[in-house]
């Protein structure tokens, strides 16, 4: 009879925590849901929409997609000729690195050879790194060959965003989904991927 | 590992009372052996006052305590964030359900003596915890801000203005502003988040240390401390861990099981939880066709009806609340527990009884000349359950309590 | 001693029963002149009655009311209608984002046509409850005093003209002859053994063949479009009473084990 007792109250036991701990996951499931991003947040981060036939050739824009600020560049023949000239300085030419979403389409890494878009946010610690399109010799490199420049701990990277080596930044500059209508881009959404 | 695990509790425990600690309150507490249904719903208290803490947490988060963004933020809360809606229905749930459990509570309380000496810091405790848990409804329930947010809050703040000479001076005080706006939400929500939850938290933690003092009743008000084995643990007594755990638990699941049904399935509670009217945004210049209060206040705000002069129902309404404190000072009975008094006090606490549900039903429908009388008469009732208390429990024969439970 | 307690407790319900019937006096209908609200039974599993009344709404509502709180998308995904069909029929403007809110096409002067702003509804089967919108929407009659011609027994001197009126038809304010119900429950008769009629009023009655639809297909229209809104003012309210059945099995389960644990261990203090 004690021994009977014992087996019982040892079921009853595993079968009552295991019930009550089952349940731990589904009860924590809305407070943990509930700091994912709310339907507003996503549709205020869903695209942007922009014309780019007004942008003047070598001219570098910014705008801001899910509040981070993303680089457009609409290149000259010239400048896309003078990649080439760099290749030897670049970490990581072909971006076997990162998830590259249109890689080996266009030089310019976007799905238009005139255009290159990428985020403006440096994958060393987060700044924005500036533009000097420039071929002339800068403090920080003498052989520069026009690119992007991180003030804040130096990472270099060139006309498309890739990124050199033997510099804190340790990828090249994401390329979001985008797509372009005619001369309308849309960052941040792209039907055919 | 279990060795460091053991060394780190060792250092740990010469330096911090941990294991003393949680046999003495927790582990091996001693609690009276036979109790019925009535006593759990302390648990159920602490149970609920951890959900609305959880809830209330995370929906601060996503709230906004702005007059523009108020009422839209709730909205925000049940359509855009994921989950939003069962963190928030648990709160409003919970919050009705708070004071369902603490009502019974208190009639168990009133039931079993649970205020007699020793126990009546206890009892003190408890009341206040009371008081503060009624400001922290109605804090709450502005914080919508629809219309019966608005239009319940105008009326309850304009009960400061039924106080004598500084009266009017005090509702704009409260208010900080001509109407209710978002300068008053922003305090009351200040005050709901914070300052009244540090209140409850430190006063419930008074009340349990109290309690544990003094040692638990039972229903039949024997004091079990008389008799004890030989390491001084009463013997009508069971320890904490697993034995009461346990009953706790059966309690929380059939608690939880209603908790969920009204949760999913009617969450506004027949309009009694969530009120139709607070879906529709607070408008100062409309008020609803019929206002009435949360189905907690009720019989409160019958009394303040009942009386026709302001400042006298808001006497009235005070005293019905303060009474309470006192409680312990005006049975003068012999016995604790009901089982074991006279036929006076059953009458008396069965009137009580009736009166403050009627109270409460009126509170909830609108005025007509026969319920109006009836809520005189049910007031009258509730304050002679108390203030004829002294000479009833003094002058009825009582049985003779047992000597063991 | 147990029988008497038994008869006491009970003879005490019935006291509160009769208590409480003694106070609860009538009120006035909720519907107004309507008298009783017609009861609506909302079915928000019947996805294609909540597309028809979606469609409804959007095109006779949507002009005036808005539905600020509630996303193009969401209404899309939740009524299952595939983006790109959705915001071809339903969406006509193109600047409209599947994450926009439904904030309304109205210019904010319109307070000035109406008298007063044409209120949003996201929320309007929250606070006016589905039995409400049911009946006011069927309770428009003609009444030529009234600035558009039509009042409402719902809703008496109603702001907003009756939109549905091509569809409905005239609808009109009419007396019948109705028999009387004598005190046995059967109709009364005269001594000619002849059933006994008497006048009464307020009977809604549709003029045959002014509108497109007949009665039953608009009664229909009418409650695709209550259950539209029903949907719109809880979105997840389907949802909600589906995880509802899961989470009360669950807590009945846990109740039932943690009552044997608890009737097990209650052995060892009581044998």
């Amino acid at each position: 009879m004690q021994n009977k007792d014992k087996t019982r109250r040892k079921v009853l036991i595993g079968l009552t925590s295991a019930v009550g701990l089952s349940g731990l996951p589904f009860a924590a499931t809305p407070f943990i849901a509930a700091w994912n991003p709310s339907a507003k947040a996503k549709a205020a981060g869903a695209s942007v929409k922009l014309d780019v036939s007004k942008m003047q050739y070598g001219q570098q824009i910014q705008v801001s997609w899910r509040k981070q600020p993303v680089f457009i560049v609409r290149h000259t023949d010239n400048s896309l000729k003078s990649l080439d000239l760099s290749v030897s300085k670049l970490a990581d030419p072909n971006s076997d690195n990162i998830e590259e979403p249109y890689r080996g389409l266009n030089a310019s890494r976007s799905k238009s050879p005139e255009y290159s878009v990428f985020s403006g946010v440096c994958t060393h610690l987060g700044c924005a790194p500036k533009y000097f399109p420039e071929i002339e010799p800068k403090p920080w490199d003498a052989t520069w060959k026009g690119g992007f420049f991180c003030p804040c701990h130096g990472s270099m990277f060139d006309l498309v965003g890739r990124v050199f080596k033997g510099v804190p930044a340790p990828t090249n500059l994401i390329v979001p989904p985008h797509m372009f209508e005619g001369s309308i881009l849309t960052i941040g959404e792209d039907k055919e991927l | 590992m279990s060795e460091i695990a053991g060394k780190l509790f060792t250092w740990v425990n010469t330096r911090l009372p941990i294991a003393n600690t949680f046999e003495r309150h927790l582990s091996k507490h001693p609690v009276p052996s036979k109790v019925n249904f009535w006593y759990l719903f302390g648990a159920l208290a602490a149970v609920t006052l951890i959900i609305q803490i959880v809830t209330g947490i995370w929906l601060i988060m996503p709230y906004s305590n702005t007059e523009e963004q108020a009422f839209s933020s709730i909205e925000y809360i049940m359509r855009d964030v994921d989950y939003g809606w069962v963190i928030r229905y648990m709160h409003t749930t919970g919050a009705s359900l708070f004071f369902a459990v603490v009502y019974l509570h208190m009639f168990r309380g009133l039931l079993y003596g649970s205020y007699q000496k020793p126990k009546e810091l206890v009892w003190i405790f408890g009341c206040t915890i009371y008081l503060a848990m009624m400001a922290e409804g109605f804090l709450g329930y502005v914080l919508p801000y629809g219309q019966m947010s608005y239009w319940g809050a105008q009326v309850i703040i304009s009960l400061f203005g039924a106080i004598p000479y500084i009266g009017e001076s005090l509702e704009l005080w409260v208010r900080g502003d001509y109407y209710i706006s978002g300068i008053t939400v922003s305090r009351f929500f200040a005050l709901h988040v914070v300052a009244l939850p540090l209140v409850l938290i430190a006063l419930v933690f008074l009340h349990l240390v109290a309690l544990h003092e003094v040692g638990a009743g039972n229903p039949e008000g024997v004091d079990i401390e008389e008799y004890l084995d030989d390491d001084g643990v009463p013997l009508d007594s069971v320890p904490f861990f697993p034995y009461k755990v346990l009953n706790a638990l059966v309690a929380i699941g059939v608690f939880m099981t209603v908790f969920s049904i009204i949760m999913f399935f009617f969450p506004e509670g027949g309009g009694y939880f969530i009120e139709m009217a607070n879906f529709q945004e607070a408008n100062p210049l409309v008020t609803p066709d019929h206002i009435a209060p949360v189905w907690y206040y009720a019989p409160f705000y019958t009394m303040l009806r009942a009386i026709p002069d302001p400042l006298g129902g808001l006497i009235v309404m005070a005293a019905a609340v303060a009474i309470f404190f006192v409680v312990p000072w005006l049975d003068k009975s012999k016995v604790a527990s009901i089982r074991y008094k006279g036929i006076y006090s059953k009458i008396a606490i069965t009137l009580f009884g009736v009166s403050f549900l009627t109270l409460g039903y009126l509170g909830t429908v609108g005025v007509t000349e026969i319920r109006k009388t009836m809520s005189v008469v049910c007031t009258i009732i509730y304050f002679s359950y108390f203030l004829l208390m002294p000479i009833y429990t003094k002058y009825e024969n009582t049985l003779e309590v047992p000597k063991r439970l | 001693m147990m029988q008497q307690k038994l008869i006491l407790k009970i003879n005490y319900l019935i006291f509160l029963l009769f208590f409480f019937s003694a106070i609860q006096a009538a009120e006035g209908g909720p519907c107004k002149d309507y008298g009783e609200c017609d009861k609506f039974k909302y079915s928000l599993n019947d996805i294609e009655s909540l597309q028809r009344g979606a469609s409804t709404y959007i095109n006779y509502c949507y002009g005036c009311h808005s539905l600020k709180y509630s996303r193009w998308g969401r209404v899309a995904k939740d009524l299952q209608i595939p983006e790109d069909i959705f915001f071809e029929n339903l969406v006509f403007d193109n600047s409209i984002k599947p994450g926009d809110l439904m904030v309304g096409a109205m210019p904010s002067e319109s307070a000035d046509w109406f008298g007063v702003m044409p209120p949003d509804l996201t929320l309007v089967s929250r606070y006016k409850g589905d039995d409400w919108i049911y009946s006011y929407l069927r309770a428009y009659y003609e009444d030529s005093s009234k600035q558009y011609g039509v009042n409402n027994l719902v809703y008496p001197g109603t702001a907003m003209p009756n939109v549905l009126l091509t569809l409905q038809g005239n609808q009109k304010l009419v007396c019948k002859d109705i028999p009387i119900i004598a005190s046995n429950g059967g109709e009364q008769r005269d001594n000619n053994g002849d059933t006994v009629y008497k006048e009464k009023c307020g009977f809604l009655e549709v003029e045959e063949g002014t509108g497109e639809l007949s009665k039953k297909e608009f009664d229909n229209l009418i409650y695709d479009l209550t259950n539209f809104l029903v949907y719109v003012g809880e979105p997840i309210k389907a949802t909600r009473e589906r995880i509802g059945w899961y989470v009360v099995f669950y807590f009945l389960i846990f109740t039932a084990l943690s009552l044997l644990l608890y009737r097990e261990f209650h052995k060892d203090y009581n044998s």
